[in-house]
């Protein structure tokens, strides 16, 4: 039977770190995810991710169980990727680039030329539109759409209300669906 | 506010699971039946696939082993000094741990300021019956001071013309020759 993330933990507060392996086995897409959506730069994304992880192996013994471990771990990667952010201030371009390598590598496997040219478009567009978001509205609408976390977890993890989490979302998405009403 | 006005303002919650079942029976409703309503509900269901597929895409090309194995060897590298400190620090100033301490420095400070309310014998920052201050600024030629007495509270402010200067000026007017 597969044990739960609870479990896990507390093998790894015992020692074991093949409990931990198991952890970043379960987590590590979805963290990477969502550090991408934050600093759309995958170098950077990636980095920050083994980023982490090794700090939640470190402060592993502090985690009592008191929220789930995936809001835990979503919080010490947001945290990460906004004190990175403040200290890379990379050229535009760079980012750019990065994300027109990961663009590319999705339209290899398009099938149908017009959809493709349609979601490339949407896709270009998207990625634009979100960058000019907020970091504090970035961080809600990407939380929500990876994983479908609920507005009392996302709150948890950035430290803010059920309430400011609905706002947040409420206008991101209206500045998203302004700026992409004609790709949609 | 109209009903599609009201649908339009809790689409989004109605999507996310956040409405009670009888707000999301309405609003599922009301989709139903109206086309403007039907087509943002389209959109914005399009927005969350893309953005979920342009990330997901992108973290499916992410490797466990070598993800792993960078981790692990972050865990097993020595750690400078500084590093575990400004870790500590960070810890330390941590927003709950703050959010006591800044109340409690200024009680303690703003009791220290007042001790002499109760306690007679007690002086903080000098004697209260000193001048506080006696200054001078320069302000256009002329001359400011201020004299602040503590325990009345009463300040006093004059503007003077500085002698001295001026005769200072002439002086050094003289000695460097006529002006072109």
């Amino acid at each position: 039977m597969e044990l739960t993330d609870w479990e896990l933990v507390q093998k790894c507060q015992a020692g074991e770190t093949s409990a931990f392996q198991e952890l970043v086995s379960r987590y590590h897409q979805k963290v990477f995810m969502v550090i991408l959506g934050l600093l759309r730069h995958r170098e950077d994304a990636l980095e920050v991710a083994q980023e982490t992880f090794f700090r939640a192996y470190r402060k592993i013994n502090s985690f009592q169980g008191g929220s789930s471990f995936y809001t835990w771990i979503y919080r010490i990667a947001v945290n990460i990727s906004i004190d990175a952010q403040r200290r890379q201030k990379r050229n535009p371009l760079d980012f750019r680039e990065s994300m027109d390598g990961v663009l590319d590598a999705q339209n290899e496997v398009a099938r149908d030329p017009f959809a493709d040219v349609q979601d490339r478009e949407l896709r270009e567009n998207l990625v634009k539109a979100i960058n000019d978001l907020t970091p504090e509205h970035k961080a809600v609408i990407v939380l929500r759409t990876i994983d479908g976390l609920s507005y009392k977890d996302i709150g948890e993890i950035l430290g803010c209300s059920e309430g400011t989490v609905m706002s947040r979302l409420h206008y991101a998405r209206k500045k998203l669906q302004d700026k992409l009403s004609a790709f949609l | 506010m109209t009903g599609c006005e009201n649908i339009r303002e809790s689409i989004g919650r109605w999507l996310d699971g956040e409405l009670s079942p009888a707000e999301s029976e309405a609003a599922r409703e009301h989709v139903l039946a109206c086309a403007g309503c039907a087509e943002t509900r389209r959109q914005l269901e399009k927005i969350d696939t893309t953005l979920k597929s342009v990330l997901a895409a992108e973290a499916a090309r992410v490797e466990f082993t070598p993800f792993w194995r960078e981790v692990q060897s972050r865990v097993n590298r020595k750690r400078a000094w500084y590093a575990d400190l400004l870790d500590w620090s960070r810890g330390l100033l941590a927003a709950p741990r703050v959010a006591w301490a800044v109340p409690t420095v200024i009680a303690l400070l703003l009791g220290l300021f007042s001790l002499d309310s109760y306690w007679s014998g007690w002086r903080f920052g000098g004697s209260r019956n000193s001048f506080a201050a006696v200054d001078s600024i320069d302000a256009h030629g002329r001359s400011v001071a201020l004299l602040r007495e503590n325990e009345t509270k009463t300040t006093v402010i004059w503007l003077y013309d500085d002698q001295e200067v001026e005769h200072e000026t002439a002086e050094e007017a003289s000695k460097s020759g006529p002006a072109f």
